[in-house]
């Protein structure tokens, strides 16, 4: 069994801290955001006397107090308060502070304010029709689409419109400023980018980067939702921290966290295939369009995600990808687990089964005739990489067979003859997940280890603990390396004077590139101690410092090990372990050792001490940067990841004919992560990736107002699965991959890859849909998510166009 | 007369006054007691983080709640724990040692981020308590996906929680109910319910007779003053729109309300009784009736909300509502002039307006049991199953007058999420019960059905989806009942 969450047993017992369980400091301030009720409009005036009348109010900040009031990852084109414009409902416009939280959300109600409302662009087609883009589109394209298609025995079009996704990440978004001395500032956030944090704060305020710390310690949950996101709340405490010079904590109610953050970008992707009688795709031309909502945020980067996997884990020898990011006055859409993954490949895995509804074969045979292999003509990506370390085939034959996927077939099409109050639908689809950052220098971490007297370890990465265990895996590699238990480290907040210059802890790349830095120091610190280890063989246990030291009566062991300058965490280590060994020295158990030597075995933390007091270092700080990685992003070509994480799930659905609510009875996984560090870890991000995706694709609806105002802004509205909703049987398995050379101890990343194996309970519902007489020819039309009332709307079309004709 | 409530927290007696009482629990955990263990995130009971464990040692309904019950402190004013006996995720822990719901929830990865931990660990504890009252020693699955349906997590995808209840050894379990509630505790409690309470303050004014008579002068007195029962919907009211609870008359001092009756077929429900304690009342007698409350709210709601609150908050998409009018249900009122009884189809006179007079208090509900021969079908249509919000509800009784020749004596429908109340469909029960009950005539049935009612659309569900899923649902009871194909 492998080892728990490192903070599993404080988190049951409520232990562990987050943001806003820090005890209050005397002097602390609360601040609440007032924001638009406008998608678009001037506004015309703004009165704050009432507001700082109310009892316990101390100030309001607009965007004009701040010394920069711009901020954005990819382009500074948001305003951290709207000044004299707000471009969507939700934008923050002025911040209150007070004495009480609830004395700042009483005074919010007494902001008097006027807009001139402007047209607002509440759409991705109005986005289109007003040619409303961010930036340019873009394209990536191989082989003769147009010639391809024309000549094609078959071509197929459609469109597939997918919506947003709430984070709904439990802790809100959450900062607490502390002034310090001399104008710094501590931020205690809840933050993936504790770096970009840090950054935002003092351009914000005008200070330099040295005088403002950002720490995390812990995010109750973050999916991509606090990569930027949580920057610009933590400039709203800190204005106010920095003016008022009292500790400013904003912590915000889930109603308005939900109605001011940006969601997953909603997509409205076109495309047609063109195909041959076998089912193999012989060209296919895309176009994706999403809506970034307001401003850019990461929506450029998320569309290229969507671009890059608009293939997923099929050759399409001729194919045409273009990407348009839309500008609307919805709430600022961002990064959420998948990034455009998803939207890439819930179009194709539609493709693939409308293909094989047309052609009435079975969709997974379609599948397995496009796979990528590893023939070189069938090999290669739209962009130019090829697909290294293909476990594709195995991976669908091996679910296919596990899961019984023929003869569930016929039981289903039996079922479906005979019952009218149910029908049931199975499908079985892939996934193939670049891993790095598309943006090449975010693809950089460092990572500090120091070892303490008492042989205890202390790591310090850039990493951010959100759930997913990052911190579990780093220590587990970091004290393996040494022969330790996991609970001989402890790995410490993330905190910007530590680690600067950081990476967010996003795109899965958390344990790959911090791991692997953290397993760079490590090894410089495990050299020098191998090599003091070998020296002490020859010296009598006597005259070892520990017993000398003290008088000097012994000269010092001197160590000839250079700091190891490679970066890759790989390098010197044997594979199958994973270790890395120095003058033949062996640490196991607590032990060192020297394996011609095991009389002289040495006690780790006895070793550690004789280092100290030999001179020897016993902290290092090392840098590591993914290898290999070159992608252009205006031409559309490169190698734009390190490996592929490759995956399958079948998906059994029942949906309910008088309502259209869908059960999941069934589905099963199988996945490629290489080597796991904490296996068991690795499949609680399987299951959650994946029921999270089912909400994506089922019951989470996000339901706007005329103003582009988020009306399901809290869980009695907006439905997450619940326990109820997992599916009847879930049954998870990792395939065996001990091939994975390029990423540290031949590991793949975890985090977002799962999340796309919830399309298959999407295609899925189509393929039950595909049983009722009226889908016999026409394939169905329906969106993500397939709530209820979409599912009744595609099994009674007519029932419902009786009361919606005027 | 108390001039402070009284209760216990982790084994320590609290007294509180107009102050503190006038917190939201979790409030009052986290910012007064530095229990931040209890986390709060929805601040409307529908995600279960701020989950604690209550126990109200007053009333004996049975075995399965006279124990400590999982119930959400976000909506629960402090005031309402008078007499109550609390436990929290912060003194689960013993002498160092997790307790055993802990324990399989830490080797089993039932926790991620950690933030909806503590209430799934309050769910899962609550579980073990139940288990061990009833000297059960097996837990199953699905027991465990009904003791956490009021818990949302968003990390793990639940699986490796429902593995952590799995691998929980009952055997192995002490009973929070020993361990905490001692004797002592017992008797101070006891002593305290003999009191009623009067909290003071230009802010927040909370008065809890002993009995009616009381209360009703009160009321004629104070008439601004808002009557709450476990306060799940002022909770939500006060949290979410910020509107301080003033001026309260809880009524959970008063012994007679939480009284079950069963007298021949007539069922009487005092209005302090809770829809769990309700569910296990009538499981035997209308298992029809339990299965819908399953998918009512969550177990953290029904552990505290009350079936006459249900009534009385007259949200035309309460879930018991059309049940109760299925049911034929009479509402008991009393005032200082008397009691008097309405019949629940005279109930709702818009939206979330009730037919009683200033001065009344609801102090019961009463029913006649089905009969053998009553067909009843009870629906609820929601977007997610389980804790939701219904986006219809819909309930059928139904009599046969003469089968053979489908002859209908006796129907009522009545539906939620249709109208500004709950609806009975009265011209459709008419016609049903003149006419046979046909192919032909189940059309016009429908056509009629339509015609009474006119729903609006928003967030849950659009108009036309209520129309839909109305005639759906009841096409098929009627062709089911009616051998109709």
């Amino acid at each position: 069994m492998s080892l728990p969450h490192d903070y599993a047993h404080t988190h049951v017992c409520g232990e562990s801290e987050f943001v806003d369980d820090r005890p209050l400091m005397r002097n602390e301030l609360f601040a609440d955001v007032f924001y638009s009720t406008q998608a678009h409009a001037l506004i015309k005036t703004m009165d704050f006397t009432e507001v700082l009348k109310m009892p316990k109010v101390v100030a309001v900040y607009t965007g004009k107090d701040f010394h920069n009031n711009m901020w954005g990852t990819i382009f500074r084109d948001q305003p951290i308060l709207a000044i004299d414009k707000v471009q969507y409902a939700g934008e923050g416009i002025a911040v209150i502070i007070a004495e009480t939280l609830e004395a700042a959300q009483r005074a919010k109600s007494k902001v008097i304010i006027e807009y001139t409302d402007l047209e607002p662009i509440l759409s991705i087609s109005a986005a289109r029709k007003a040619k409303s883009f961010i930036i340019d589109a873009r394209k990536i394209e191989r082989g003769d689409v147009d010639g391809v298609m024309k000549s094609a025995p078959h071509t197929l079009e459609g469109e597939i419109v997918m919506q947003g996704h709430d984070h709904f990440y439990l802790e809100s978004q959450v900062s607490i400023a502390y002034p310090l001395e001399d104008g710094q500032i501590e931020i205690h956030s809840s933050s993936q980018h504790p770096t970009e944090t840090q950054h935002v704060v003092a351009h914000a305020l005008g200070i330099a980067d040295k005088d403002v710390i950002c720490q995390v310690k812990r995010m109750g949950g973050g999916f991509g939702g606090k990569e930027s996101q949580a920057a610009p709340f933590a400039a709203m405490a800190a204005l106010a921290a920095h003016k008022l010079k009292r500790p400013v904590r904003i912590c915000l109610t889930k109603d308005d966290d939900m109605i001011m953050t940006g969601k997953r970008n909603p997509f409205e992707n076109e495309y047609k295939v063109g195909f041959d009688s076998e089912g193999r795709i012989l060209a296919m031309d895309v176009k994706l369009f999403s809506d970034s909502g307001a401003y850019a945020d990461l929506s450029t980067s998320i569309m290229e995600r969507a671009m890059l996997h608009s293939d997923n884990s099929y050759f399409v020898a001729n194919m045409r990808v273009v990407g348009q990011v839309c500008k609307t006055n919805y709430h600022s859409h961002t990064a959420f687990r998948g990034f455009g993954g998803p939207k890439g490949v819930a179009t194709i895995e539609k493709i693939i089964e409308e293909m094989a509804h047309f052609l009435k074969k079975d969709p997974v045979e379609l599948r397995k005739i496009n796979l990528y292999s590893d023939t070189n003509d069938r090999n290669t990506t739209h962009y130019g990489q090829v697909v290294q370390n293909n476990c594709l085939e195995k991976l669908v034959t091996g679910l296919e067979k596990n899961c019984h996927y023929k003869k569930r077939r016929q039981e289903i099409e039996l079922y479906n003859k005979d019952n009218n109050e149910f029908v049931r639908g199975l499908s079985l689809t892939t996934v193939k997940f670049g891993i790095s950052f598309t943006t090449r220098f975010l693809n950089q971490a460092n990572a500090l280890v120091v070892v303490h007297n008492d042989g205890t370890l202390q790591i310090a990465t850039g990493a951010t603990e959100m759930g997913q265990g990052v911190n579990a895996r780093i220590s587990e590699m970091v004290t393996k390396e040494f022969g330790l238990p996991r609970s001989a480290a402890r790995v410490m907040p993330t905190r910007t004077d530590k680690n600067a210059n950081t990476s967010p802890t996003a795109a899965s790349s958390g344990t790959d590139l911090n791991g692997g830095a953290a397993l760079l120091a490590t090894r410089k610190i495990k050299k020098r101690l191998s090599e003091l280890a070998l020296k002490l063989l020859d010296i009598h246990k006597e005259k070892w410092a520990s017993k000398t030291a003290g008088l000097g009566t012994q000269p010092e062991v001197h160590l000839d090990s250079a700091n190891l300058d490679e970066n890759d965490p790989n390098l010197g280590a044997e594979w199958k372990s994973g270790l890395a060994t120095y003058f033949e020295i062996q640490f196991e158990d607590g032990w060192v050792f020297h394996p011609k030597h095991l009389d002289k075995k040495i006690e780790f933390k006895y070793l550690v001490l004789e280092a100290y007091l030999n001179r020897v270092s016993l902290s290092d700080y090392a840098f590591y940067k993914i290898p290999g990685i070159e992608f252009n992003k205006l031409t559309g070509q490169g190698n734009a990841f390190l490996y592929f994480t490759q995956g399958a799930a079948c998906s059994e659905v029942s949906l309910n004919r008088d309502t259209g609510e869908v059960k999941v009875l069934r589905t099963d996984i199988l996945m490629d992560l290489g080597r796991c560090v904490n296996e068991d870890l690795d499949i609680g991000q399987i299951s959650g990736a994946f029921v999270q995706g089912l909400g994506w694709v089922t019951t989470e609806n996000l339901f706007y107002n005329e103003q582009g105002y988020l009306l399901s802004h809290a869980p009695s509205t907006y439905k997450i699965p619940n326990v109820q909703d997992t599916p009847r049987e879930f049954n998870i398995e990792l395939l065996e991959n001990d091939e994975n050379y390029s990423n540290v101890r031949g590991t793949k990343a975890v985090g977002e890859p799962p999340l796309l194996l919830a399309v298959s309970a999407w295609t899925a519902i189509n393929n039950a849909l595909t049983y009722l007489p009226r889908y016999k020819a026409q394939y169905p039309e329906i969106r993500i998510p397939a709530t209820s009332e979409n599912v009744l709307r595609a099994i009674h079309p007519d029932k419902f166009k009786a009361w919606e004709s005027p | 007369m108390r001039n402070k409530i009284v209760f216990y927290l982790n084994g320590k007696r609290r007294e509180e006054g107009p102050e503190k009482a006038s917190m939201m629990l979790a409030e009052y955990l986290r910012y007064d007691q530095a229990l931040t263990g209890t986390k709060i995130v929805c601040a409307e009971g529908d995600c279960g983080a701020c989950s604690v464990l209550r126990y109200f040692p007053h009333i004996k309904q049975g075995i399965d709640t006279d124990n400590y019950l999982p119930i959400n402190s976000c909506i629960t004013l402090v005031a309402q724990l008078d007499g109550s006996s609390l436990v929290t995720v912060d003194a689960l822990k013993k002498n160092n040692e997790l307790h055993e719901s802990q324990r399989a929830m830490v080797e089993c990865h039932g926790s991620q981020c950690g933030f909806c931990t503590p209430g799934f660990v309050v769910a899962l504890t609550g579980l073990v308590e139940e288990k061990i009252a009833k000297q059960e020693k097996n837990l199953s699955a699905q027991d465990a996906k009904n003791c956490m349906t009021g818990n949302l997590c968003r990390c793990t995808g639940y699986q490796p929680i429902i593995n952590a209840a799995l691998s929980i050894d009952i055997e192995k379990c002490e009973s929070i109910k020993e361990r905490f509630f001692t004797e002592h505790q017992h008797l101070e409690l006891k002593k305290a319910f003999l009191q009623s309470v009067a909290l003071e303050s230009p802010e927040f004014s909370f008065f809890a007779p002993k009995t009616m008579k009381d209360a009703l002068d009160f009321l004629k007195a104070n008439p601004e003053t808002k009557i709450v029962a476990s306060g799940t919907d002022l909770g939500v009211v006060h949290n979410k729109r910020k509107i301080q609870l003033t001026k309260l008359l809880s009524l959970h001092l008063v012994e007679d309300l939480y009284e079950i009756k069963k007298s021949g077929n007539e069922i009487s429900l005092g209005a302090r009784v809770t829809i769990t304690e309700f569910r296990h009342f009538i499981k035997a007698m209308v298992p029809e009736f339990a299965t819908y409350i399953d998918v009512f709210a969550s177990p953290q709601i029904k552990n505290i909300a009350t079936i006459v609150g249900n009534i009385a908050n007259a949200s035309p998409i309460g879930d018991t509502p059309p049940a109760f009018l299925a049911l034929n249900a009479n509402v008991e009122v009393a005032s200082l002039n008397g009691e008097r009884e309405i019949p629940l189809n005279q109930f709702f006179l818009a939206y979330r307006t009730i037919n009683i007079h200033p001065g009344e208090i609801i102090t019961r509900l009463k029913f006649d049991l089905p009969r053998k021969q009553s067909i009843l079908r009870f629906i609820k249509v929601s977007n997610r199953k389980d804790l939701d919000i219904s986006a219809v509800n819909l309930a059928i009784n139904l009599e046969w007058k003469d089968q053979a020749k489908k002859q209908i004596g006796e129907i009522i429908i009545a539906a939620g999420g249709v109208a500004a109340t709950p609806l009975r469909f009265l011209r459709t029960e008419e016609f049903l019960k003149k006419n046979p009950l046909t192919i032909a005539n189940l059309d016009l049935a429908i056509k009629e059905l339509h015609s009474e009612f006119n729903p609006i659309s928003d967030v849950r569900a659009s108009s036309s989806y209520r129309h839909v899923v109305i005639e759906n649902h009841f096409r098929r009871f009627l062709c089911e009942v009616g051998g109709l194909e």
